[in-house]
């Protein structure tokens, strides 16, 4: 077995686990991240994208509502390349309370929010495509947010800043010397086991934050409920579409790079169906109906596909401290609470505020082991927001390649691109042409960026999210994924099916119209071209065996206090 | 104008029931969009690769006996075994003519390599396919290489290799890996939109470049014998380039098929093509049929988006319109519609059972077997249930087949294709 030694053990790669490992980072505290599938594979990348500017709490929630203005302002700042400034609107039908839309410009002046009353064919001219029924529009300053690149950007500021990062790897053990928590035991895709020693384990799993405590006997208790989303091919909204009544099913589209999203539903589910969420034909129709009303031609557009992530809601009943720093945010120390040192939690929340809940979170892992170093995260641009590049430098340096990749790379990447594009032409080349993902940036993003396999490749370049759904770029991927070193050459065909597999998760609810002919042409080319069921299988291993707790030798706790007191002098 | 026979669709059926009804002197025409699956097939013919177990078939003849017996609703139980190996020896000849040899294993299946190096059974395939040299570079294990064109993205020998080295046949073959390239060639590789099997094809077509890759190959296949490359040999004229190649390097050159477009393919397609016209058949490319007109039990008229509203009429129509992809079928939200004529089409009205919980799951997907209905003349059946008598189906708008999970697609589409065509040839005779 490894050993590794760290000061803080983050377990959880979403946008919380990431944020906190680039704020500690910054901080000078050593980190180990543990993220047991991919960066934001879990409830992170499984949202509609919206920068919220809050108006959407703001006559329920104040205290969201503030959060999310605050923050987004700040991820407008830090995050530049991973945010849209598209606006929003919020369009009141013929169906809703009129009532709705003066609570919300009172509630959005509450908050400070910045809300101002247009006229509707003001709105129609904005947003040519919307429902021309409406009977008043509100224009807010919501945007929109790509989930994988905001984690994929703070996992990569905490790397070169010292972390180290371990995905598709499980904790599958808590290690604990009496009352102290002392590190963790993970297994990795591979089967590899390694033990890792920090002086504190954050647990920022979300949903799956409730299995981890259990690991170290701590009982906490959540609420998931699903949401579904659906995802039509062609961007055909520019501005984010609020319906302007009580937060409900089908009320919101947005727009994200190529594509528009329609959201979403909520509905509570048992615990033990979390990993095993799909989309069913109830709420398509509920998502289609409710967004036609939005936007009428939504019926006319093709669905590209569907998916549901899980919001993990604490349950605080029975709780003395509960919801401590917010009335979404939960900040459990395990000390307090639970007798146990070494552990904290941080639960609920939401993307939006992910910055400010590792920011919470940091404060307190600093308090614990008695560093004093503030926060500045919401200072620091994430890597690739630094600068913003000209165009009159674009021209400059990438003349000749058309500007469609040049500004996709510089889209997805930000200020990176001149790392991605560099003088070797092979690496203008298009792998993927939907998206405009080129052999260079696939080279790039399996180098520096943690992909492991096709779906992690797929979060950090968008290959296969276009209209094709990876019919023809999947291929070559896994060509280049193997040719790169990120894998072996029949270990990339088995990479190729799988992600074939995890394409086909979100298309099944949308069989019908096109996405059915592309489903068969997909089908042609793999199972009828390429044979790839007839594959010898490989030996899958089972890394989801959970260990019992281990308990730590008494040698080790003294080796540990000398650790801690390591870092406290490093730090002064 | 009034043709002896219409078909709807230019692919394998319908270019195979166009070839013969035009060989028996009939007024025929296609109306095709321009592609068909050909571009994006093996360019291999399947008879039946799989049973329904999903194990491989030896003798697909000897196979298929029993099953027409057990599936009566199979496009093969209409057409019958001698009609499958008419059709086959018809179609087969045409493209001798055309200078496209397609050989069989007699009677048994044999195995093509794909590009992940998996073995598929196949029936018929061209010479840089299958021929008696191969199975005896295979059965003799000598050492082979795998090369492919530096900078074609849609390629990748490694792959090809570390699963062919799986099988037990390749266990034992010592494999070479290599690129071959061509210096003034390679300012294409910076090509940002294409560099495909086709631009390579070209490539290979200009007879100058030949003698330099005849060198490239010699210099990457490390002494083998025998040397893969993916199907990119020339389009036209393959025959003489792959001799050429094969006389400068003294080596076996073998083809497997990549990405689309399929070269492989698009050389059959070629050759169906230049058959049809050259027996006075009319090939209209780049249309497409908007609708067609039923009156009683007879097919009126088709509009076409070409010919506005004048009438395109012919005694005798054929619909060879494949399935969802090429548009001979249409998945509505939660309905499965043939568009052209409404005919009446198999199939399961719960969306939720159209497809497998899996991509590739072993029981492939019902979606796959969805089809226009036919009888035993492969007359359709309207909306109204009114049998259709001027209309006649083949090809993959059929219903009650899987051309993928069986392997069956090539065989149905010639079979069923030349089964219409001589329906109508019988019907005009008996005029």
């Amino acid at each position: 077995m490894n050993k590794l030694e760290t000061d803080v053990i983050i377990i959880g790669g979403g946008a919380t686990g990431a944020g906190i490992a680039r704020d500690l980072s910054i901080r000078g505290l050593k980190c180990i991240l543990i993220e047991k599938n991919d960066i934001a594979s879990g409830t992170t990348g499984r949202n509609h994208g919206l920068l919220h500017s809050g108006a959407r709490y703001a006559v329920k929630d104040h205290e969201s509502a503030r959060e999310c203005i605050r923050e987004n302002k700040i991820l407008k700042k830090i995050a530049s390349h991973c945010v849209e400034e598209t606006g929003g609107l919020f369009v009141t039908l013929p169906e809703d309370d009129p009532a709705y839309h003066r609570n919300l410009i009172e509630g959005c002046k509450y908050a400070g929010i910045e809300a101002k009353e247009i006229s509707i064919r003001k709105a129609l001219a904005m947003e040519p495509n919307l429902n021309p029924n409406i009977l008043s529009a509100l224009v807010v300053p919501d945007g929109t947010i790509d989930p994988f690149r905001l984690s994929s950007a703070n996992v990569l500021d905490a790397k070169e800043r010292g972390a180290v990062i371990l995905t598709h790897t499980r904790v599958n053990g808590i290690i604990k010397s009496g009352t102290v928590i002392t590190g963790v035991e993970c297994i990795d895709i591979k089967g590899n086991q390694t033990e890792i020693h920090g002086d504190l384990v954050i647990n920022a799993s979300g949903v799956w934050g409730q299995e981890l405590c259990a690991l170290a006997g701590i009982e906490i208790k959540m609420f998931p409920s699903k949401g579904s989303m659906l995802i039509i091919d062609y961007r055909i909204n520019n501005i984010v579409v609020n319906r302007c009544r009580p937060p409900a099913d089908g009320d919101i589209i947005v727009p994200g790079d190529t594509v528009s999203l329609i959201g979403t539903t909520s509905k509570e589910i048992s615990y033990d169906k979390i990993n095993e969420l799909t989309v069913d034909d109830e709420e398509i129709s509920v998502l289609l109906n409710d967004g036609e009303m939005l936007i009428p031609n939504v019926r006319h557009t093709r669905a590209l596909r569907a998916y549901c992530g899980v919001r993990p809601l604490l349950a605080v009943s029975g709780e003395t401290q509960g919801r401590n720093i917010s009335r979404g945010i939960a900040l459990l120390d395990h000390s307090e609470r639970d007798g146990l040192d070494g552990m904290i939690t941080i639960a609920g929340g939401k993307l939006m505020t992910y910055r400010l809940m590792a920011e919470k979170t940091a404060d307190l892992a600093c308090e614990k082991l008695g560093i004093k170093k503030e926060c500045s995260t919401h200072l620091i641009p994430l890597p690739g927001s630094e600068k913003k590049i000209s165009k009159k430098s674009r021209i400059k340096d990438f003349t000749g390649i058309p500007d469609s990749v040049v500004g996709s790379t510089l889209y997805r990447h930000g200020q990176r691109l001149h790392s991605i594009m560099t003088k070797d032409k092979k690496n203008y080349r298009v792998i993927c042409e939907c998206e405009m993902v080129t052999e260079g940036e696939i080279e790039y993003a399996i180098k520096k960026l943690e992909v492991k396999d096709l779906v992690d490749l797929r979060r950090r370049t968008r290959i296969g999210m276009g209209p094709c759904q990876g019919e023809l770029c999947a291929y070559r991927a896994s060509g280049l994924l193997q040719e790169f070193g990120g894998s072996a050459p029949d270990e990339s065909v088995e990479l190729l099916k799988d992600f074939l597999e995890e394409r086909w998760k979100g298309m099944k609810p949308v069989l019908w119209g096109d996405g059915l002919r592309e489903a068969e042409f997909t089908y042609w080319i793999y199972q009828g071209l390429f044979g790839i069921s007839h594959m010898k299988e490989p030996k899958k291993i089972d890394n989801t065996k959970i260990d019992t707790i281990k308990e730590e030798s008494p040698e080790e706790n003294i080796k540990k206090e000398k650790n801690n007191k390591k870092i406290k002098r490093k730090l002064k | 104008m009034i043709y002896d026979c219409l078909i709807i669709g230019g692919g394998l059926a319908g270019l195979t029931c166009g070839i013969k009804c035009a060989s028996h002197g009939l007024h025929t025409a296609i109306i095709s969009g321009g592609m068909n699956s050909l571009h994006f097939s093996s360019g291999s013919i399947d008879i039946a690769g799989y049973n329904t177990k999903g194990e491989v078939i030896k003798k697909p003849f000897e196979y298929l006996k029993t099953m027409v017996k057990e599936n009566s609703g199979h496009p093969y139980a209409r057409t019958g075994i001698p009609g499958i190996k008419g059709s086959l020896n018809f179609i087969t000849e045409k493209l001798s003519a055309e200078g496209i040899t397609l050989s069989s294993n007699n009677d048994f299946n044999h195995f093509h390599i794909t590009t992940l190096g998996t073995l598929k059974p196949t029936y018929l395939s061209q010479e840089s396919v299958f021929s008696a040299r191969v199975t005896d570079i295979v059965n003799s294990q000598q050492k082979i290489a795998i090369l492919n064109f530096k900078g074609f993205r849609d390629y990748y020998p490694e792959q090809t290799a570390a699963n062919l080295k799986k099988n037990t046949l390749f266990k034992d073959t010592e494999i070479v890996l290599g690129d071959i390239s061509l210096p003034y060639y390679m300012n294409t590789e910076k090509n940002l939109h294409e560099f495909r099997s086709i631009d390579i094809a070209r490539i290979f077509e200009t007879e100058r470049y030949l003698p330099r890759i005849a060198e490239e190959i010699k210099k990457a296949s490390g002494g083998a014998s025998a040397v893969s490359l993916p199907a990119f040999i020339g389009v036209n004229n393959y025959k003489a380039i792959r001799k050429k190649l094969e006389d400068m390097t003294g080596k076996f050159i073998y083809e497997i098929p990549s990405l689309p477009p399929s070269i492989l393919g698009l050389r059959l397609d070629h050759a169906l093509k230049n058959s049809f016209i050259k027996l006075g058949g009319e090939y209209i490319a780049g249309e497409r049929v908007v609708s067609g007109s039923i009156k009683k039990d007879q097919v009126e008229f088709l509009t076409t988006k070409n010919s506005g509203n004048i009438p395109v009429t012919s005694k005798f129509y054929v619909l060879t319109t494949g399935s969802f992809f090429s548009g001979g079928l249409s998945a509505g939200f939660d309905s499965i519609s043939e568009p052209l004529f409404g005919l009446k089409v198999k199939s399961e009205n719960k969306r939720s059972k159209w497809y497998s919980r899996t991509f590739f799951d072993k029981k492939s997907h019902p979606f796959l077997g969805f089809g226009v209905e036919i009888d035993n003349k492969f007359n359709p059946v309207s909306e109204s249930g009114k049998t259709i008598k001027n209309l006649f189906c083949a090809g993959s708008v059929l219903s009650g087949y899987n051309p993928v999970s069986e392997a069956s697609g090539g065989g149905v589409a010639i079979s069923t294709g030349f089964k219409c065509a001589e329906r109508i040839i019988k019907e005009i005779k008996n005029d």
